[in-house]
Protein backbone atom coordinates (compact mmCIF):
# COMPACT_ATOMS: atom_id res chain seq x y z
CA UNK A 1 0.00 0.00 0.00
CA UNK A 2 1.26 3.56 -0.62
CA UNK A 3 1.95 5.83 1.77
CA UNK A 4 -0.51 8.26 1.13
CA UNK A 5 -1.86 10.53 3.45
CA UNK A 6 -4.11 12.23 1.65
CA UNK A 7 -7.11 11.18 3.56
CA UNK A 8 -6.44 14.07 5.43
CA UNK A 9 -7.29 16.59 3.09
CA UNK A 10 -7.23 20.33 4.64
CA UNK A 11 -10.46 22.02 5.30
CA UNK A 12 -8.45 25.22 4.55
CA UNK A 13 -10.11 26.47 1.36
CA UNK A 14 -8.22 26.70 -1.68
CA UNK A 15 -6.32 30.23 -1.57
CA UNK A 16 -6.83 29.74 -5.55
CA UNK A 17 -9.39 30.88 -8.04
CA UNK A 18 -9.19 27.64 -9.67
CA UNK A 19 -8.23 24.09 -8.59
CA UNK A 20 -4.94 22.93 -9.78
CA UNK A 21 -4.93 19.23 -12.00
CA UNK A 22 -4.19 16.15 -10.03
CA UNK A 23 -3.81 13.07 -12.27
CA UNK A 24 -3.37 9.81 -10.32
CA UNK A 25 0.21 10.09 -11.29
CA UNK A 26 0.97 13.53 -9.13
CA UNK A 27 0.99 13.65 -5.36
CA UNK A 28 -1.69 14.86 -3.94
CA UNK A 29 -1.45 18.80 -3.21
CA UNK A 30 -4.21 18.76 -0.49
CA UNK A 31 -2.78 16.77 1.72
CA UNK A 32 -1.16 17.81 5.30
CA UNK A 33 2.48 16.95 4.09
CA UNK A 34 2.10 19.70 1.68
CA UNK A 35 0.54 22.23 4.49
CA UNK A 36 3.55 21.51 6.26
CA UNK A 37 5.97 22.13 3.68
CA UNK A 38 4.21 25.05 2.49
CA UNK A 39 4.72 26.56 6.38
CA UNK A 40 8.21 26.21 6.45
CA UNK A 41 8.60 27.77 2.85
CA UNK A 42 6.85 30.63 3.96
CA UNK A 43 9.40 31.20 6.95
CA UNK A 44 12.68 30.27 4.70
CA UNK A 45 13.31 33.71 3.59
CA UNK A 46 12.90 33.59 0.09
CA UNK A 47 11.75 37.05 -0.98
CA UNK A 48 14.46 37.92 -3.94
CA UNK A 49 15.77 34.32 -4.34
CA UNK A 50 15.99 31.71 -7.01
CA UNK A 51 14.67 28.55 -5.99
CA UNK A 52 15.03 24.95 -7.30
CA UNK A 53 12.52 22.81 -6.78
CA UNK A 54 13.51 19.33 -7.50
CA UNK A 55 10.40 16.77 -7.49
CA UNK A 56 8.47 19.45 -8.77
CA UNK A 57 5.10 17.26 -9.06
CA UNK A 58 1.98 19.82 -9.85
CA UNK A 59 3.31 22.93 -9.63
CA UNK A 60 1.63 23.72 -6.54
CA UNK A 61 4.64 24.91 -4.47
CA UNK A 62 6.21 26.77 -7.21
CA UNK A 63 3.38 28.87 -7.37
CA UNK A 64 2.76 29.37 -3.77
CA UNK A 65 6.87 30.36 -3.24
CA UNK A 66 6.26 33.22 -6.62
CA UNK A 67 2.91 34.08 -5.17
CA UNK A 68 3.14 34.35 -1.37
CA UNK A 69 6.63 34.42 -0.48
CA UNK A 70 8.24 36.73 -3.18
CA UNK A 71 10.64 34.19 -5.09
CA UNK A 72 12.24 36.16 -7.86
CA UNK A 73 12.70 33.17 -9.74
CA UNK A 74 11.73 29.07 -9.44
CA UNK A 75 13.36 26.54 -11.71
CA UNK A 76 11.91 23.02 -11.35
CA UNK A 77 12.29 19.78 -12.52
CA UNK A 78 10.92 15.91 -11.64
CA UNK A 79 11.66 12.15 -12.44
CA UNK A 80 8.33 11.63 -14.08
CA UNK A 81 8.69 14.04 -17.50
CA UNK A 82 4.87 14.56 -17.03
CA UNK A 83 4.79 16.30 -13.97
CA UNK A 84 6.69 19.33 -15.40
CA UNK A 85 4.42 19.75 -18.15
CA UNK A 86 1.52 19.72 -15.37
CA UNK A 87 3.46 22.09 -13.37
CA UNK A 88 3.78 24.48 -16.16
CA UNK A 89 -0.35 24.22 -17.42
CA UNK A 90 -0.97 24.13 -13.43
CA UNK A 91 1.54 27.74 -12.69
CA UNK A 92 -0.65 29.31 -15.60
CA UNK A 93 -3.81 28.52 -14.40
CA UNK A 94 -2.87 29.04 -10.85
CA UNK A 95 -0.86 31.98 -10.84
CA UNK A 96 -1.15 33.96 -14.58
CA UNK A 97 1.04 36.76 -13.63
CA UNK A 98 3.66 34.55 -12.27
CA UNK A 99 3.90 32.19 -14.72
CA UNK A 100 7.01 34.20 -16.24
CA UNK A 101 8.74 33.45 -13.68
CA UNK A 102 8.81 29.53 -13.60
CA UNK A 103 11.71 27.66 -15.88
CA UNK A 104 11.07 24.22 -15.41
CA UNK A 105 13.79 21.98 -16.69
CA UNK A 106 11.74 19.43 -19.23
CA UNK A 107 12.41 15.70 -19.34
CA UNK A 108 13.03 12.87 -16.89
CA UNK A 109 15.30 14.19 -14.38
CA UNK A 110 16.30 12.41 -11.29
CA UNK A 111 17.57 14.77 -8.37
CA UNK A 112 19.71 17.10 -10.69
CA UNK A 113 21.22 14.91 -12.86
CA UNK A 114 20.98 16.83 -16.34
CA UNK A 115 23.33 19.52 -17.61
CA UNK A 116 20.81 21.64 -17.89
CA UNK A 117 19.61 21.00 -14.19
CA UNK A 118 22.88 21.73 -12.82
CA UNK A 119 23.39 24.79 -14.67
CA UNK A 120 20.30 26.22 -13.26
CA UNK A 121 20.99 24.70 -9.59
CA UNK A 122 24.22 26.74 -9.87
CA UNK A 123 22.54 30.13 -10.05
CA UNK A 124 20.34 29.20 -7.34
CA UNK A 125 20.09 30.67 -3.36
CA UNK A 126 18.14 27.83 -2.28
CA UNK A 127 16.97 24.13 -3.35
CA UNK A 128 13.78 22.69 -2.53
CA UNK A 129 12.36 19.11 -2.17
CA UNK A 130 10.15 16.35 -0.76
CA UNK A 131 11.33 13.15 -2.30
CA UNK A 132 11.21 9.75 -1.18
CA UNK A 133 12.46 8.08 2.24
CA UNK A 134 11.23 4.92 2.05
CA UNK A 135 12.63 2.02 -0.53
CA UNK A 136 10.69 0.40 -3.09
CA UNK A 137 9.18 -2.78 -1.32
CA UNK A 138 10.30 -5.25 -3.62
CA UNK A 139 13.88 -3.99 -3.90
CA UNK A 140 16.06 -7.13 -4.21
CA UNK A 141 18.42 -6.27 -1.29
CA UNK A 142 16.03 -4.47 1.18
CA UNK A 143 14.03 -7.37 0.77
CA UNK A 144 17.01 -9.83 1.77
CA UNK A 145 17.32 -7.79 4.52
CA UNK A 146 13.25 -7.62 6.02
CA UNK A 147 13.34 -11.34 5.39
CA UNK A 148 16.65 -11.75 7.43
CA UNK A 149 14.54 -9.82 10.22
CA UNK A 150 11.80 -11.99 9.50
CA UNK A 151 9.90 -9.06 8.89
CA UNK A 152 6.46 -9.20 6.40
CA UNK A 153 5.67 -6.63 4.02
CA UNK A 154 1.90 -5.55 4.31
CA UNK A 155 -0.54 -6.93 2.11
CA UNK A 156 -0.60 -5.11 -1.23
CA UNK A 157 2.54 -2.79 -0.38
CA UNK A 158 4.29 -4.16 -3.44
CA UNK A 159 1.69 -3.15 -5.65
CA UNK A 160 2.82 -0.57 -8.19
CA UNK A 161 0.12 2.34 -8.10
CA UNK A 162 0.37 5.11 -10.81
CA UNK A 163 2.72 7.37 -8.24
CA UNK A 164 4.63 4.71 -6.96
CA UNK A 165 8.21 7.25 -7.83
CA UNK A 166 6.50 9.89 -6.05
CA UNK A 167 6.38 7.68 -2.95
CA UNK A 168 9.52 5.03 -3.30
CA UNK A 169 13.20 5.02 -4.44
CA UNK A 170 15.40 2.16 -5.75
CA UNK A 171 17.07 1.83 -2.25
CA UNK A 172 20.27 -0.45 -3.74
CA UNK A 173 20.73 2.43 -6.37
CA UNK A 174 21.81 4.43 -3.05
CA UNK A 175 23.90 2.13 -1.21
CA UNK A 176 26.82 4.50 -1.46
CA UNK A 177 25.53 7.07 0.80
CA UNK A 178 26.03 6.12 3.96
CA UNK A 179 22.61 7.18 5.20
CA UNK A 180 20.74 5.01 2.87
CA UNK A 181 20.67 2.48 5.83
CA UNK A 182 17.77 4.46 7.43
CA UNK A 183 15.98 5.56 4.32
CA UNK A 184 17.43 9.11 3.82
CA UNK A 185 20.14 7.79 0.66
CA UNK A 186 18.01 9.64 -1.88
CA UNK A 187 18.26 13.00 -0.01
CA UNK A 188 21.68 12.14 1.04
CA UNK A 189 22.49 11.85 -2.89
CA UNK A 190 20.77 15.12 -3.05
CA UNK A 191 22.30 17.11 -0.58
CA UNK A 192 26.02 15.95 -1.92
CA UNK A 193 24.91 17.14 -5.18
CA UNK A 194 23.70 20.52 -4.40
CA UNK A 195 27.22 20.74 -2.37
CA UNK A 196 28.70 20.23 -5.10
CA UNK A 197 27.32 22.25 -7.82
CA UNK A 198 25.61 25.70 -5.55
CA UNK A 199 28.09 25.09 -2.23
CA UNK A 200 26.56 28.41 -1.08
CA UNK A 201 23.03 27.43 -1.79
CA UNK A 202 20.65 26.89 1.19
CA UNK A 203 18.34 23.57 1.47
CA UNK A 204 14.41 23.56 2.43
CA UNK A 205 13.20 19.84 2.89
CA UNK A 206 10.40 18.14 3.68
CA UNK A 207 10.30 15.06 5.63
CA UNK A 208 8.47 12.60 7.10
CA UNK A 209 9.85 12.08 10.46
CA UNK A 210 9.12 8.75 11.32
CA UNK A 211 12.80 7.64 11.54
CA UNK A 212 13.54 10.91 13.96
CA UNK A 213 13.86 14.06 13.40
CA UNK A 214 17.63 13.69 14.91
CA UNK A 215 19.10 11.77 12.79
CA UNK A 216 17.67 13.22 9.68
CA UNK A 217 19.55 16.30 11.40
CA UNK A 218 22.52 13.98 12.01
CA UNK A 219 22.73 13.73 8.08
CA UNK A 220 22.59 17.36 7.03
CA UNK A 221 25.30 17.74 9.17
CA UNK A 222 27.57 15.21 8.00
CA UNK A 223 26.83 16.50 4.69
CA UNK A 224 27.90 20.11 5.48
CA UNK A 225 24.69 21.95 6.61
CA UNK A 226 23.62 23.00 9.84
CA UNK A 227 19.97 22.43 10.68
CA UNK A 228 17.10 24.39 12.27
CA UNK A 229 13.56 23.25 11.89
CA UNK A 230 11.23 25.77 10.55
CA UNK A 231 8.17 23.72 10.71
CA UNK A 232 6.54 20.63 12.26
CA UNK A 233 2.98 19.17 12.05
CA UNK A 234 1.59 15.82 13.08
CA UNK A 235 -0.20 13.74 10.55
CA UNK A 236 -2.68 11.44 10.29
CA UNK A 237 -0.87 8.19 8.68
CA UNK A 238 -3.09 6.56 5.74
CA UNK A 239 -4.71 3.11 6.97
CA UNK A 240 -2.85 0.74 5.16
CA UNK A 241 0.73 2.78 4.70
CA UNK A 242 3.25 0.15 5.37
CA UNK A 243 5.38 0.50 8.01
CA UNK A 244 7.78 -2.53 7.51
CA UNK A 245 11.13 -0.98 6.90
CA UNK A 246 11.25 0.67 10.35
CA UNK A 247 9.81 -2.21 12.05
CA UNK A 248 13.06 -3.69 10.04
CA UNK A 249 15.43 -1.32 11.50
CA UNK A 250 13.94 -1.49 15.45
CA UNK A 251 14.40 -5.45 15.11
CA UNK A 252 18.06 -5.03 13.32
CA UNK A 253 19.22 -3.38 16.53
CA UNK A 254 17.69 -5.16 19.07
CA UNK A 255 19.77 -7.09 21.34
CA UNK A 256 22.61 -5.23 20.36
CA UNK A 257 23.04 -2.67 23.05
CA UNK A 258 21.78 0.31 20.57
CA UNK A 259 17.90 -0.35 20.58
CA UNK A 260 17.76 2.96 22.18
CA UNK A 261 19.90 5.20 20.03
CA UNK A 262 17.38 4.69 17.34
CA UNK A 263 13.92 4.49 17.73
CA UNK A 264 11.30 5.10 14.99
CA UNK A 265 8.65 7.65 16.27
CA UNK A 266 4.98 6.94 15.73
CA UNK A 267 2.08 8.28 17.78
CA UNK A 268 -0.99 7.34 19.12
CA UNK A 269 -2.54 10.67 19.63
CA UNK A 270 -3.17 13.80 16.81
CA UNK A 271 -0.82 15.97 19.22
CA UNK A 272 1.96 13.83 19.26
CA UNK A 273 2.24 12.66 23.40
CA UNK A 274 1.61 9.19 23.45
CA UNK A 275 4.96 8.40 21.34
CA UNK A 276 5.45 4.79 19.63
CA UNK A 277 8.04 2.90 18.56
CA UNK A 278 7.31 1.07 15.03
CA UNK A 279 7.40 -1.85 16.35
CA UNK A 280 4.07 -1.05 18.87
CA UNK A 281 2.53 0.82 15.99
CA UNK A 282 2.91 -2.52 13.78
CA UNK A 283 1.40 -4.00 16.94
CA UNK A 284 -1.68 -2.31 16.96
CA UNK A 285 -2.55 -1.99 12.85
CA UNK A 286 -1.82 -6.31 13.00
CA UNK A 287 -4.65 -5.89 16.01
CA UNK A 288 -6.89 -3.29 13.95
CA UNK A 289 -5.67 -2.42 10.42
CA UNK A 290 -7.52 1.04 10.87
CA UNK A 291 -6.56 2.26 13.78
CA UNK A 292 -5.32 5.81 13.72
CA UNK A 293 -1.79 6.12 14.05
CA UNK A 294 0.39 9.66 13.60
CA UNK A 295 3.54 10.56 12.90
CA UNK A 296 5.25 14.10 12.49
CA UNK A 297 6.11 15.61 9.35
CA UNK A 298 8.79 18.74 9.59
CA UNK A 299 10.22 20.91 7.43
CA UNK A 300 14.37 21.03 7.50
CA UNK A 301 16.40 23.72 6.89
CA UNK A 302 20.32 23.19 6.13
CA UNK A 303 22.32 25.97 5.53
CA UNK A 304 25.84 25.20 4.74
CA UNK A 305 28.55 25.61 7.24
CA UNK B 1 23.21 -7.25 -7.06
CA UNK B 2 26.30 -7.57 -5.50
CA UNK B 3 27.29 -5.39 -2.58
CA UNK B 4 31.05 -3.79 -2.95
CA UNK B 5 33.49 -5.45 -0.39
CA UNK B 6 34.12 -1.74 1.36
CA UNK B 7 31.24 0.41 2.74
CA UNK B 8 31.89 4.27 4.04
CA UNK B 9 30.38 4.47 7.22
CA UNK B 10 32.09 7.77 8.10
CA UNK B 11 30.42 10.19 9.52
CA UNK B 12 27.39 7.92 11.05
CA UNK B 13 26.26 7.79 14.64
CA UNK B 14 26.53 3.93 15.82
CA UNK B 15 23.03 3.06 15.07
CA UNK B 16 22.89 3.83 11.74
CA UNK B 17 26.16 1.86 11.21
CA UNK B 18 25.20 -1.30 12.98
CA UNK B 19 22.15 -1.45 9.87
CA UNK B 20 24.71 -0.37 7.24
CA UNK B 21 27.13 -3.54 8.11
CA UNK B 22 24.14 -5.82 8.76
CA UNK B 23 22.53 -4.80 5.40
CA UNK B 24 25.79 -5.11 3.60
CA UNK B 25 26.42 -8.09 4.93
CA UNK B 26 23.00 -9.54 3.78
CA UNK B 27 23.85 -8.46 0.33
CA UNK B 28 27.04 -10.24 0.02
CA UNK B 29 27.62 -12.90 -2.58
CA UNK B 30 31.09 -14.04 -1.46
CA UNK B 31 31.45 -14.01 2.31
CA UNK B 32 34.93 -15.37 1.67
CA UNK B 33 37.05 -12.20 2.56
CA UNK B 34 35.58 -9.78 5.04
CA UNK B 35 33.66 -7.19 4.49
CA UNK B 36 35.76 -3.62 4.76
CA UNK B 37 34.17 -0.98 7.00
CA UNK B 38 35.13 2.79 6.87
CA UNK B 39 34.29 4.29 9.97
CA UNK B 40 35.27 7.72 11.59
CA UNK B 41 38.19 8.61 13.63
CA UNK B 42 36.01 8.34 16.57
CA UNK B 43 34.65 5.29 15.95
CA UNK B 44 34.36 3.49 19.44
CA UNK B 45 35.51 0.10 17.28
CA UNK B 46 35.51 -2.13 20.19
CA UNK B 47 31.72 -1.32 20.77
CA UNK B 48 30.40 -1.39 17.77
CA UNK B 49 32.20 -5.20 17.49
CA UNK B 50 30.38 -5.77 20.94
CA UNK B 51 27.14 -4.93 19.03
CA UNK B 52 27.88 -6.89 16.13
CA UNK B 53 28.15 -9.89 17.90
CA UNK B 54 28.77 -13.33 15.34
CA UNK B 55 28.61 -11.16 12.89
CA UNK B 56 32.11 -9.25 13.66
CA UNK B 57 33.91 -12.05 12.40
CA UNK B 58 32.96 -11.30 9.01
CA UNK B 59 34.26 -7.55 8.90
CA UNK B 60 37.29 -5.28 9.10
CA UNK B 61 36.82 -1.91 10.84
CA UNK B 62 39.04 0.87 9.82
CA UNK B 63 39.36 4.42 9.95
CA UNK B 64 41.66 4.95 6.88
CA UNK B 65 41.22 3.33 4.08
CA UNK B 66 45.02 2.37 3.51
CA UNK B 67 44.38 -0.15 6.36
CA UNK B 68 42.56 -2.01 4.25
CA UNK B 69 45.00 -3.05 1.87
CA UNK B 70 47.49 -3.84 4.91
CA UNK B 71 44.86 -5.83 6.48
CA UNK B 72 43.99 -7.83 3.47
Amino acid sequence: MLEDPADESSETPSPYENDPERPDFAFDPDDPWTQTFQEGLSRANLEGKTVYEVGVGTGINVAFILRNCGAKRVYGSDLDPRLVVLAERNIKSLSPEHAKHFEPVHGSVSLVDTDEAREKVAKTDVVIACIPQVGEPGDERLTAFREAQSIELAEGAGDEAEDHIAHYYPWSLFDEYPYNSVGLGLNEALMRRIREHAPKAELVMNFGCRIGTEIICECFEANGYKTEKIASKIVLQHAGTDISFFVTLEKALSGTGLEKQLVCKFYADPEGKQPLSATKAQQMINADPNVPLYHEVAVIRGVPV
Amino acid sequence: MQVSNTIDCNGLSPAPTLLRIMQALVGREDSASPLNVLVGADCNCERLADSLGELAEEVQLASDAKQFARIN
